[in-house]
Parts: structure tokens; sequence; C-alpha cells
């Protein structure tokens, strides 16, 4: 076992001879960790919690903590993790409640990205990789190999079929199917000069005019970008903020928002 | 050199005379800190990362951990940040993976809100604003003095031109237009009483019904705010909650969502 000596560790917790345990973190009276599993600093692993072989806990990471239910009554709860996951800074993961099976269930080789949030009663397959920031409310089954983008937020009792794609900054209210391609639309409007940013960072008004008169070319006359550039170029504004944005969309690998 | 005695630090790592380090900070082996910067507590540094001149690290930030990114292998690659820089709580900056120069790069006097996400290879230019909850994935640019609004989600190797301003709670797919205002249009909907969340904490049924009338009056006649407004007091509802709504009405300054 190879324990920083800052690392607090009950002397009751049952932690495998090949653990890593990194400065300043927390291991609970009632936690297990298997073989080849490495705690980093300042993570935290606490309550009725039985963590497999071979995970990583990035720093920061809270495992096993009471639930967000109001309806808690610090009743004995479970959170069982399974082999091979990594689990990333800032993540946390939330015991179960006797309303559920009072166990929050993560199988095996799953990949939580920073900030993901796992409430009480979820069930986390296999293989599943979750991006930044999702938020799963309590009660949540995401299954076999589903792939789901970052800032996503779940609603309780939602199913995330296996195999699945949920598209970054979804809402998911109701089930999404398995194998499929989900997604909330992502409009994005661009409304012309940031006039306000630019007079704040102290551009000049010939600036904020010549780029006024730019952005009008790009997006609300009737020519499409390539036609947009070459009035711009045509009109030979004096500001080389201009030039910057023409530099800008002339170069873009991926396109505009426009 | 000022370093609390709870402060894990590497003897291998390069620490200037005026670095400040706070309580149960870790800092590795491989990691530089620039003169006059201070990282105040419970921040872990790793990798090798090299931070500037009068930065201002705030408590629980993750620096130089291994990319989100199932390719890398464990190769040696690199964080570096400039000067004058703030980095607020529950931030993570990841290194890079071994594409491009293998350096996940932030310049100088950035402003990095609390919970923001910097992945690897991404470059951050000078004087940018990123607001809480930002999560940038793998080789984004930011272009100076870019302003990037709360919990925008931005898409792999997309670029945020110099100056611009993106609105909060945008999902960004392409290049955002230097110069420019763009969000992501936000609707709000209002549905009516909150009824469930009334009975909860209590209200009786009486007052709930003067509610759902007043609400009717406000979202479901052909009425405007005013109008709505007169008509509530004309019916002079028994509820006391339903002053409570009018009142907050009466005094709003940004105007309600409706």
């Amino acid at each position: 076992m190879n324990v920083h000596p800052t690392a607090i560790i009950h002397p009751h917790a049952q932690v495998a001879g090949s653990v890593t345990v990194g400065a300043y973190s927390r291991i609970g009276e009632h936690v297990e960790l298997g073989e080849g599993t490495e705690v980093m600093a300042h993570a935290v692993v606490e309550g009725h919690t039985r963590i497999g072989k071979n995970n990583q806990i990035f720093p920061f990471a809270s495992v096993g903590g009471i639930p967000h239910d109001l309806k808690y009554r610090g009743e004995v709860a479970y959170v069982e993790i399974g082999d091979g996951n990594i689990i990333r800074e800032f993540v946390t993961i939330h015991c179960g409640t006797a309303l559920g099976e009072s166990v929050t269930r993560i199988g095996h080789h799953n990949f939580l990205m920073a900030y993901v949030h796992i409430a009480h009663d979820c069930t986390v397959g296999n293989h599943v990789i979750m991006a930044n920031a999702i938020s799963l409310a309590g009660h949540v089954e995401i299954q076999d190999y589903a792939f789901v983008g970052p800032l996503c937020a779940i609603h309780q009792f939602c199913r995330i079929g296996a195999y699945s794609f949920l598209g970054a900054c979804t809402v998911a209210t109701r089930d999404v199917l398995p194998y499929s391609k989900t997604s909330a639309p992502r409009p994005l409007g661009m409304y012309g000069t940031n006039r306000k940013g630019l007079e704040s960072r102290g551009l000049s008004k010939e600036d904020i005019k010549d780029l006024d008169a730019a952005f009008r070319l790009l997006s609300r006359s009737k020519l499409n970008t390539t036609q947009a550039l070459e009035a711009m170029e045509a009109r030979e504004f004096k500001s080389p903020h201009v030039q910057k944005l023409v530099e800008f969309i002339r170069t873009s690998p991926r396109g505009v928002a426009k | 050199m000022n370093v609390h005695p709870t402060a894990v630090v590497h003897p291998g790592a390069r620490l200037a005379d005026s670095v400040t380090v706070g309580p149960y900070t870790v800092i590795g082996e491989h990691v530089e800190l620039g003169e006059g910067t201070e990282v105040i507590s419970h921040t872990v540094i790793e990798g090798r990362t090299r931070i500037g001149k009068n930065n201002r690290i705030f408590p629980y930030v993750s620096i130089g951990f291994p990319p989100q990114d199932v390719k890398y292998r464990g190769e040696d690659t690199r964080v570096e940040i400039g000067d004058g820089n703030t980095i607020r709580e529950f931030v993570s900056i990841h290194r890079a993976n071994t594409s491009g120069e293998g350096v996940t790069r932030i310049g100088n006097h950035n402003w990095l809100m609390a919970y923001v996400h910097i992945a690897h290879n991404c470059t951050l230019g000078d004087h940018i604003i990123i607001a809480n909850g930002a999560s940038l994935a793998g080789h984004i640019e930011i272009h100076d003095h870019a302003t990037v609004g709360a919990y925008c989600g931005i898409h792999q190797f997309c670029r945020i031109g110099a100056y611009s301003f993106l609105g909060a709670f945008s999902a960004v797919n392409q290049d955002i237009l230097p110069y420019s205002k763009t969000t992501a249009p936000r609707p709000l909907g209002v549905y009516g009483t909150n009824k469930i969340g009334l009975e909860r904490r209590g209200l009786p049924p009486e007052d709930i019904k003067d509610l759902e009338g007043a609400f009717r009056l406000l979202t479901r006649s052909k009425l405007n705010t005013t109008q709505a407004l007169e008509a509530i007091e004309a019916k002079g509802f028994h509820s006391p909650h339903v002053k409570v709504l009018v009142e907050f009405i009466k005094s709003t300054e940004r105007g309600v969502a409706k």
C-alpha cells in the first residue's frame, strides 16, 4: 500500500495491498478499495462504499456522500463501483436511498469526466463515457456504451439507452433511445458588433463604426460569406480590426456562427 | 518564499522567492511558479507545468493532470500559464496530448471564474474573461480580449475570436466571430403556479386557488401586465400571497419572465 503520510484512512477501512492513496485524501470507515485502485490527492471516499480494482479517482472527487434527497433520513445506503473506471476531478457520487434499492451503482470501464454528478440510486453500466459537468438526478439509468455529452442534465428516473449518443448541453426529461443520436437543437445567433465590449477595451469610435459596417455586410445583406468578404475588401475599411475579422473568417476550419 | 507547513511541495519543484503557497496545497516535481504568484490553499498542481508571475490561484484548483483523452498514454506533455491571471475555485486545466506542440497554453491577465474547465491543447491569449462553469473541449483557441459567458459548452477545435462576447449557456459548434456579440437564444416560459411546491411548503388550498386565478390573469388573458395587475387588484383576492406577487411585479427593475 502506497499511502501518503497526510492521508487519513480509517483503521476499519479495507484497502487492498496495491492501492495508492494521495496527500490529504480521506478514506472512511466503511470503505473498501480493490487492488490497483488509485485515490489521488484531496479525494474523499466515505459512506458504505465498495470500489473494485484498477480505478483512478482524481483529486477533489467526492464518492459516497449523502444524497441531495430531502427524504433521506440517514439510513445506511451504498455506493458500489466496479473495476477500471476513471473518475476525474470534482466528480460527486452520492449513496442510494431507501426509496430506491439503497444503492448507487457504477459498473466497469467507465469514464466520468470532471464535474460529473451521479445522484442517489443511479445506475451506470459498463463502458459509458460521461463528458464534463453532466448532472444526473436521482434514479437515472445510463446503459452500456452510452455517450453523454458535456453539460447535459438528466431528469430523475430517465434512462439513457445503450450505445446512444446524447449531444452536449441537452436537458433530457424523457428516456433517450438506445442506438440513437439524440440532441437538443442548439441555435446560435450572431448579433453584430460587441459594441460595449469594444468601447470598454478602448477601441476607437472609427474602429467600431467600420466593424459595424463590416458586420452589416456579413449578416444583414443578401450576400453569402464569400461575397461579403469581397465586398468588405472592396470597401477598404481603414480599421485594421476589419482586416483581422476577414482573416479570421478566411482561416476558419469549422465555419463561423453567423 | 512563504510555504505553509501543511503544503506538500516536491523538492524538485521550482518556486520563485516571492511565491506564496497556502495550506494543504500539493505541488509536483516538475512544477515552476514565478515571482509573486499566490496559491491560496487546497490546490493540486502536477505534471510539467510552468506558471508565470503574479498569478492568483484560488482554493481547490486542479492544474496539470492528464488529458481526458482515451488516446493519451502517459506522455510527457505540458501546461504553460503566463502572468497576472486570476484562477478561481474548482477550475481545472489539463495538460496536452502529444498532438501539436504538446502544450495547453494560457496567456496573461486572464480571469477564469469558478468551475471553468480548460481541456488539453487549448490556447488562450491575453485579457480573456471566462465566466462560471464554462467548459472548453480540446484544442480550442480563445483570442485576446474575448468574453465567454457562464456555462458555455465549446466543441473541440473551435475558435473564439478576439474581442467577442459569447452569451451565457451557448452551445458552440463553430467559430465565434471576433468583435461580435453572439449568443444562443434563451427562451423562458412561465407555466403558471408552482402548485406542487406550494403544497409541499404548506400553503392552504385557498391560497393556491387565488394564486392560480392571479396567474391566469397575468399569462392566460389578453391583458398586458399593467392591465393584469389592475384586474388582480380589482378581484380582491383574499390570499396575502397574491399581494406579494403583485408587489414583486411592481418593483421589478429588469422586467419579469411571463
